[in-house]
């Protein structure tokens, strides 16, 4: 898991700088840096044929579930080698059915009730696979959420409906826009279970990511998995998030979910300086190679564009 | 051959095809224990069962999203939304989502799921649930969005949106459920993008969508009476769009009029009318008149419903401002 | 506060050129007194303040060229508010100018209300479809108005002196339809024939000297030379001094041509064809006579190119061959004129009071008086009958 975190991390920040420092790159992007306890967490405690619904912030969920990082990067460059043939952009790269990511929407919230219909599928084929869903706490203010949610509740869908609360939706302070306590709160409004983890503790969230698919697999329905963590930066790669408070971005820098991670692991010897030293460089490789790929990677013709309107 | 109500002609579709694929479901409100507000999914629930026939709360943004998803993991929903005019809340689901899914995955996504509604103009519902507004649809290519005329194009062309590997708009027309017409024993599907001709004739061509077909066949009968012989296309679909039967038409006969249940403004005849102006300016005899519903919203007044909506008086005033 | 605005000085002008301002803003004027110097198409001249006040705004920069009707400069008084200029064109309160009275708009040319379908019929028929009736909704021209145009157009017209029983009771041995070139060529040239304004002048020309020296070049090179050769070198050389009849009218744009490519009619089995001979008048007799030839053949056997049948500026005309005196051809459209002549033939002629023998021809130019008038039409025939009497102007 720490290896899945530190390419998130790598990943994002070279995005950020193809954005903001080489200005190769243009247009809304949405990075996970600072999340990657969630993806790596909940996603690693996945078997291979369990379903996710992803988000525009979604590039932390494919790099977490697997996706290789070449067309990660070239559908970011719009590219033909790319996810989404370079179509779809930084809101939708993370769709890769291969791996099980069916969609990713740029619609807040309206991934849910997609989530729910995956559910309900996989409810149907009867093999105890599980729908997984992200989704930020702005998203559960949302009229697509609450349907969404309650027609899982009330049909016992196994989905793990994972909400990552990084406090705020762009500017909006989480406290101020949801009228409950607190997002695990909603859950009850629908009677379905509730659960939440500290979002920068990769192993907690793991845990309960774990108990939640579980419960799903057995049939007992779905979960609402509040994860609480905090972006990096801002809302988009263009946004400084200056509306935070200086000291709460201090006070979350030092609960960084990949630094008190590899202290952990130091600590109880479950790991090497050099183990670490050595992922750091193999994904600062893999990384680099995703963005010369990317950069000699073809565009599609204009032409071959109407093929892809309606499914043949 | 039998003849079967509009409603019976959809029910029959959709339970052969229930038989035929056990990964088609139904999703929406009273469609199981009501079996159906106009009776289309009548004894489904009793045969299927409520993992197959499910009855959804209140909740058209769910059963829109819920029908993509278990389209994208593997089932065939066929979603209901009672009236039109609700298509609007879920709106985000079909039009931002499931038209642009396929094209924003560069081809990877398939979204086969139908969505069935009606529309009530002719019965007195009110302007907030009587709408019809296919047209929305051009903007958001990406869906097929079919509209049957009659019992056996009804069977025929669901059966086949249900067969589709494309998310399927399926307008029912509320004031047909309850004609009748012949509809064949043998199993028989209608192919999706291709106009019917209704009628054949060489003065005028008035293509014609939904209720509004039976008026224009109605206005036909008339207007041959008068030494007008008028062509009747029905285009069955309306995205995609067979253009080619109705230019070539066109072509023939000289005068259009496009007559449908839409308001005037931005309606299905207004894309039509652009279209044939495009591709056969030199054979047009006259100016193409669309008739359709007023620029308003739907009055209750029983009177004022008629006069607000295309009639087949309505298509012969139009025929006789053409041909004089 | 008063309007200046650009005025319409000809019926054809657009738009006008600011060439100087005489007064600047805050000056006061008295009614009348010029203010600014416009050039219109032709000349210059100054416009006057329409009324007394002060110049309280010149829109324009001297050099613009402003769109007739629009406003140029206002006069009032000072503390009158400025009215919003929106732009389009003020309705004309024109400053009356010095030297020109402004003229009023050109006519506005009524197109008839017409079908597209309708208006393709007639323009493949060539019919001009404004002399069709309509008989659609507003008096629309329709498709069906058109085609009886075109019938009508081609029935057969009654014989003068004839009754319509007599015709009517005469059977028919064959029916031919109408197809192919024999089609093709009668559209063509009833569509000259009711487009054009044709008048005919004749004058006799002595063949003497010419046949002379067409004996002469037989003799020089063993090739036969025909008579048509010398007479389509002389149209084409008489053209270089008669641009005007070296042209076509379309619609109304009188087009000038800087090549002269004389078409020769030429009988074929099939009917009558007008290949060209491109730049005539720089080619020699020889030249244009093996031209001749060889499109001949060719023509004849069908194998003329496209570019063989485009492009003719003016045509020749020759039915000498087939006993014919004097005949008066029809144009070939959108040409403005056609020269036919008839066969050369021995006739006494008066030479100083006495008679003589002469080889004679008669030359026929038709024209389109549309284009041009009798008195250069005659001049252009005149120089072709000079240079056919005395060949050795032709080289």
């Amino acid at each position: 898991m720490l290896r899945k975190m530190i390419e998130i991390r790598r990943f994002e920040e070279r995005v950020e700088r193809l954005f903001l420092q080489e200005g190769t790159l243009i247009g809304p992007s949405h990075l996970y840096l600072g999340q990657e306890a969630v993806a790596a967490g909940a996603i690693s405690a996945l078997n291979d044929d369990d379903l996710i619904v992803s988000t525009y912030r979604g590039h932390g969920h494919a790099i977490a579930r697997g996706v290789p990082l070449n067309p990660l990067m070239a559908e970011l460059f719009g590219k033909a080698t790319g996810t989404c043939k370079g179509l779809g952009g930084s809101m939708h790269v993370s769709i890769f059915p291969e791996k099980g990511i069916l969609y990713a929407s740029a619609i807040v919230g309206s991934g849910v009730p997609i989530a729910a219909g995956v559910g309900l599928a996989l409810q149907q084929a009867g093999k105890r696979q599980v729908a997984m869903t992200f989704f930020g706490d702005g998203a559960t203010n949302t009229g697509a959420f609450h349907e969404g949610m309650n027609l899982a509740a009330v049909w016992k869908l196994p989905v793990v409906f994972v909400c990552e609360n990084n406090l705020y939706a762009m500017s909006t302070r989480a406290d101020k826009a949801i009228a409950t306590e607190s997002v695990a709160d909603r859950a009850e409004a629908y009677r379905m279970r509730a659960m939440a983890a500290d979002g920068n503790d990769v192993v907690a969230v793991f845990l309960s990511a774990e108990e939640a698919i579980e419960n799903a697999r057995k049939g007992e329905g779905p979960t609402l998995l509040e994860c609480i963590t905090y972006k990096l930066k801002g809302h988009g790669v263009y946004d400084k998030a200056e509306y935070r408070p200086k000291e709460e971005v201090e006070e979350w820098r030092k609960r960084d979910p990949i630094d008190t991670f590899e202290a952990k692991l130091l600590k109880m010897k479950l790991t090497a300086q050099a183990d670490i030293d050595r992922i750091e460089k193999e994904v600062a490789a893999s990384v680099e190679e995703s963005v010369t790929f990317a950069k000699s990677s073809p565009i599609l013709p204009f032409e071959e564009l109407s093929n892809f309107v309606y499914a043949r | 051959m039998p003849e079967l109500t509009y409603a019976e002609a959809l029910r029959q579709a959709l339970r052969e095809e229930m038989l035929r694929d056990p990964r088609v479901i139904l999703m929406g409100e009273e469609i199981g224990v009501f079996e159906g507000v106009y009776k289309v999914t009548r004894g489904l629930l009793k045969e299927f069962g409520p993992e197959r026939v499910r009855d959804t709360p209140i909740s058209e943004a769910a059963i829109a999203g819920a029908a993509v998803g278990a389209a994208l993991a593997g089932l065939k929903p066929v979603a209901e939304i009672m009236y039109m005019d609700f298509v609007t809340i879920c709106l985000d689901q079909i039009a931002t989502n499931a038209a642009k899914m396929r094209f924003m995955s560069g081809g990877k996504l398939k979204v086969p799921f139908v969505l069935r509604t009606q529309y009530s103009l002719g019965r007195m519902h009110g302007a907030q649930h009587s709408q019809f507004y296919p047209s929305i649809f051009f903007q958001v290519p990406g869906l097929k969005v079919v509209l049957p005329s009659t019992p056996h194009d009804a069977k025929g062309l669901l059966k086949a949106s249900i067969r589709e590997d494309n998310p399927v708009v399926f307008v029912e027309s509320g004031a047909l459920y309850r004609t009748k017409g012949p509809v064949p024993e043998e199993e028989y599907l209608l192919p999706l993008g291709q106009c019917d001709i209704k009628r054949k004739g060489d003065d005028l061509t008035i293509v014609a969508v939904s209720r509004v077909v039976g008026e224009a066949l109605t206005a036909a009968a008339k207007l041959e009476e008068q030494g007008v012989s008028a062509e009747v296309i029905d285009p069955r679909t309306i995205q995609p769009l067979d253009k080619n039967t109705i230019v070539e038409s066109v072509k023939k006969t000289g005068r259009l009029i496009i007559a449908s249940d839409d308001v005037k403004s931005g309606g299905i005849g207004s894309e039509i009318s652009a279209i044939v102006v495009e591709e056969a300016f030199d054979s047009l005899d006259a100016p193409i008149l669309r008739v359709a519903s007023a620029d308003m919203p739907i009055p209750f007044s029983p009177p004022l419903e008629q006069a607000y909506m295309p009639n087949a008086q309505k298509i012969m005033e139009a025929a006789k401002k053409l041909i004089g | 506060m008063f309007r200046v605005a650009m005025p319409r000085l000809d019926p054809g002008m657009q738009s006008g050129k600011i060439v100087e301002w005489l007064k600047k803003e805050g000056d006061r004027v008295e009614k009348d007194v010029p203010i600014v110097r416009i050039e219109g198409e032709k000349t210059t001249f100054e416009v006057n303040s329409p009324g007394a006040g002060v110049v309280r705004k010149l829109l324009f920069e001297p050099g613009t060229d402003v769109q007739v009707g629009q406003t140029i400069a206002l006069v009032g008084e000072p503390n009158e508010t400025l009215p919003v200029e929106t732009g389009a064109p003020a309705a004309p309160e024109p400053a009356v100018a010095q030297q020109v009275t402004v003229a009023p708009a050109g006519p506005r040319i009524q197109e008839p209300s017409a079908s597209p379908v309708a208006r393709k019929m007639a323009r493949e028929a060539g019919i001009d479809i404004s002399k069709i009736k309509g008989s659609g909704p507003g008096g629309r021209i329709v498709r069906e108005d058109v085609q009886k145009a075109i019938d009508q157009m081609r029935s057969q017209p009654q014989a003068v002196g004839f009754s319509a029983q007599a015709a009517r009771a005469v059977p028919i041995a064959r029916t031919i339809k109408l197809a192919g070139k024999r089609k093709a060529t009668a559209e063509r040239l009833s569509y000259g024939f009711h487009t054009t304004v044709p008048v005919t002048i004749t004058m006799e020309a002595r063949m003497d000297t010419m046949l002379g020296h067409r004996k002469e070049l037989h003799n020089k090179t063993g090739e036969e030379i025909s008579i048509t050769a010398y007479v389509v070198k002389a149209a084409a050389k008489a053209l270089e001094d008669h641009q005007m009849i070296n042209s076509s009218l379309e619609g109304d744009e009188l087009r000038l041509y800087s090549d002269i490519n004389v078409a020769v009619a030429i009988n074929t089995p099939d009917g009558l064809v007008a290949p060209i001979i491109p730049q005539t008048n720089k080619r020699s007799i020889l030249e244009i006579s093996r031209g001749i030839r060889d499109l001949t053949e060719r023509a004849i056997q069908n194998k003329l190119a496209v570019t063989d049948l485009t492009g003719g500026t003016f045509t020749v005309t020759n039915l000498g061959g087939f006993g014919v005196d004097l005949f008066a051809p029809i144009i070939n459209p959108p040409q403005c004129a056609i020269l036919g002549f008839g066969r050369t033939s021995e006739k006494p002629v008066i030479i100083e009071k006495q008679v003589q023998v002469a080889s004679i021809t008669t030359l026929s130019l038709v024209f389109d008086h549309r284009i041009v008038d009798g008195v250069p039409a005659a001049q252009y025939l005149q120089r072709v009958k000079e240079l056919l009497e005395d060949p050795k102007k032709l080289e």
